[in-house]
């Protein structure tokens, strides 16, 4: 009871987080209402790692929902770590899991101090471009494993969710060690605590190169190990950027650094479309989200409409990186994902004769050019008019299909 | 499977006999050689009233609603598609009809649909969730095993399909179509709307194998109680999914032919009904008439 009072707030504020982060429109009736998509990705967006250094990464301003992660900034070089004892979800499990060890209490002291240091190398790659372990911020992945619960629930789905059990388990063997050792965003609030003690207490005292810890050559030495990891990593990420279909609004060449894989996109895709990758787009992108239209789904559900809707841009609305920049229908029409290509060989017209043009039915461009002749019209793709929705992939009833939408290359991609 | 098949043959007997019946009850000058097919077109703006007003003419909801029967309504709900862009049948249609089988104290309305764009675009958008707000009826997109197989014994091509259940087990079953442009079938009309009655597979199937023929063949076997086409308002191109240029007939035709309607509905196209074969090849299997001239049209103004 004594444990419950105490920790009340910090309850509460799991629950919201874990309500808001779930994807409801998949197990409510429909019509029912559920929660706007852009709550998915307030908590995230709270993490000035994910959402400051992300849109720095990315080069790209990516609306005013920057601001949700000024406070902690704020807060953390007044206050320290406040939000890490009183607020964060992911600590909070951390921290109760840890309970459940007793005896490994006293771990944490035999383990090095990693957070500022992972802070460090967020930040400096950021700067660079192409941030590295973006993917280790504790909201993300927190967010991730409430994502993975979208139906159908598959062992693919809930890749997003293993950070989550991760930290937990840890936890319990060696407690308090992802909090106090590990937690780059602990880290940086811990860096920018200093920082503030040293700014604000100046000429006060003598406390500050005490509190300090580590040496300025060591973390100057870090950062430019860093930064030459981060050039060098931009360099080998953009090599797979031709691989898949990625959700609209991404930036292809350094997808891999700048996704977080809080798995928001994939839950908030009405369509199911989006799944994570194994490896796909290279190692680099394990676990980001890519596309799979109607030809590339493992299980083909005949009743499942697998096309990227013209009329929605949920998913761009909730990546809290800038990953996926937010689009408005209008940039999303505007914005082509792939190119549908026919095979000739296979379209009913095509190969032989008949009336068929279900690929121009379906199509919401009017990227079907029909050339009529007789009683038949063949069908070619416009591809200045194609968007790579792939609702052409999903009316096609040709065995085998015979228009399929191709990833985009570097080169055709409009950003 | 085959109980169905008899359940349907029963009560398209009965169907045909009440047919059959009602035409006896018709002045004998009217009857020529064959029974005369006769449809119902209203014009005008308040949709409810020329509902109303169609519906009295063809005989009032009595002869088709009955107290504990189940009914089933099959609009046009396929595309994301607002009630003014004319790719849905219009939702106070829909409504209408539901509030009428309400008064008629019917055990159950269903409103299955097998749409295009994902239910979860098409029903909020097109209107229908406000249509069907404070009723009773059921409105689903069929999945699985809401879908029966069956045999078209009098199919050419499409000989089996895999349709809605509510669909052919209902007592009364209405099909409410929206006019409109359609790239392969030309004009989507009342027959076209029964592929939003079958499976994805079936509906493949069909466009793989010869469309307007499966149109045809399909309409031998599933047999409407009452036709309603909406023609208030119809996409002249870039049909089936629009949005595209519009005309405003202001027209709702009720029927119980389906050939005789589409027939009818194709006129407002500027079309020969013979020009578009899925009408001429159902008027050939012998579904209705497809010659205006030997069609009673009777016409009234709301």
């Amino acid at each position: 009871m004594k444990w419950l009072r105490r920790n009340a707030l910090r309850l509460a504020i799991l629950a919201a987080a874990a309500l808001c982060a779930f994807p409801w429109a998949d197990y409510l009736p429909m019509g029912t209402k559920v929660p706007p998509a852009w709550v998915k990705a307030v908590l995230p967006r709270l993490s000035p790692l994910l959402n400051l250094f992300g849109a720095l990464a990315a080069r790209e301003w990516v609306g005013w929902t920057l601001l949700l992660g000024v406070p902690l900034l704020v807060l953390s070089f007044f206050r320290g770590r406040v939000f890490c004892w009183k607020f964060c979800p992911m600590g909070f499990l951390a921290e109760t899991a840890g309970l459940l060890n007793p005896r490994g209490r006293k771990i944490v002291r035999r383990v090095p101090r990693l957070n500022k240091a992972l802070a460090l190398v967020i930040v400096v790659t950021a700067a660079c471009g192409y941030p590295l372990a973006i993917w280790l911020d504790p909201l993300c992945i927190f967010n991730g494993f409430f994502a993975a619960w979208r139906t159908p629930l598959a062992v693919a789905a809930g890749a997003t969710g293993i950070g989550f059990v991760v930290i937990l388990l840890l936890s319990v063997l060696m407690p308090n060690v992802w909090c106090h050792r590990l937690c780059p965003l602990g880290g940086l609030q811990e860096a920018l605590m200093e920082a503030g003690r040293k700014l604000l207490s100046r000429g006060a005292d003598e406390d500050a190169p005490r509190v300090m810890g580590g040496s300025m050559t060591r973390r100057a030495v870090l950062a430019a190990a860093a930064a030459t990891a981060g050039v060098a990593a931009g360099r080998t990420m953009g090599a797979n950027a031709a691989r898949a279909i990625r959700p609209p609004g991404a930036d292809l060449t350094r997808f891999n650094a700048l996704c977080a894989r809080c798995g928001n996109c994939m839950a908030a895709c009405t369509y199911k479309l989006i799944v994570p990758d194994f490896g796909e787009t290279g190692v680099d992108g394990l676990f980001t989200p890519v596309l799979h239209l109607r030809s590339r789904r493992v299980a083909t559900d005949p009743d499942f409409d697998s096309y990227c809707f013209h009329d929605c841009v949920k998913c761009t609305e909730v990546c809290p990186t800038g990953a996926l920049r937010p689009l408005t229908l209008d940039q999303k029409h505007a914005m082509p994902i792939g190119i549908a290509v026919i095979d000739r060989s296979k379209c009913l017209a095509w190969a032989k004769n008949e009336y068929c043009a279900v690929c121009d039915e379906y199509c919401p461009f009017k990227a079907v050019r029909l050339e009529r002749k007789g009683d038949v019209s063949y069908p070619t793709i416009d591809a200045a008019l194609c968007r790579g929705c792939g609702s052409c992939e999903a009316g096609c009833p040709a065995e085998p299909i015979a228009v399929v939408v191709r990833p985009l290359k570097v080169e055709e991609m409009k950003r | 499977m085959k109980k169905i098949q008899r359940r349907s043959f029963i009560r398209k007997s009965a169907t045909a006999a009440a047919a059959g019946a009602l035409a006896a009850a018709v002045p004998a000058s009217a009857l020529g050689e064959e029974k005369k097919s006769r449809i119902v077109v209203v014009h005008g703006n308040d949709i409810p009233k020329m509902i109303a007003v169609g519906i009295e003419k063809m005989g009032g909801w009595g002869k088709f609603f009955k107290e504990g029967k189940k009914v089933a309504l099959k609009p046009n709900l396929a595309w994301k598609s607002t009630p003014e862009q004319g790719g849905n049948t219009h939702p106070d249609i829909i409504r209408a009809v539901i509030l009428a089988a309400e008064k008629a104290k019917v055990k159950q309305i269903v409103i299955p649909e097998n749409t295009c764009h994902s239910e979860r675009e098409t029903f909020p958008a097109c209107g229908v969730l406000d249509a069907i707000k404070g009723t009773g009826a059921k409105l689903y997109r069929p999945k699985g095993n809401d879908y029966v197989s069956v045999e078209v014994p009098k199919g050419k091509i499409c000989k089996k399909a895999r349709v809605t259940r509510d669909l052919i087990e209902a007592d009364c079953l209405v099909n409410m179509p929206v006019a409109k442009h359609h790239g392969g079938a030309m004009l989507t009309l009342s027959m076209k709307n029964w592929m939003g009655a079958i499976d994805n597979r079936t509906r493949q199937g069909w466009h793989r194998q010869g469309l307007h023929q499966c149109i045809a063949d399909f309409s031998t076997y599933l047999k409407p109680t009452l036709i309603i086409i909406d023609a208030t308002r119809i996409l002249l191109d870039r049909g089936p999914q629009g949005p595209g240029p519009l005309a405003h007939p202001h027209e709702i035709i009720f029927a119980t032919d389906p050939v005789a309607a589409d027939a009818y509905a194709a006129t407002l196209f500027k079309k020969k009904p013979a020009d578009i074969p899925h009408i001429r090849i159902a008027a050939e299997l012998g579904v209705g008439c497809i010659d205006l001239d030997k069609v009673e049209i009777v016409r009234v103004e709301v």
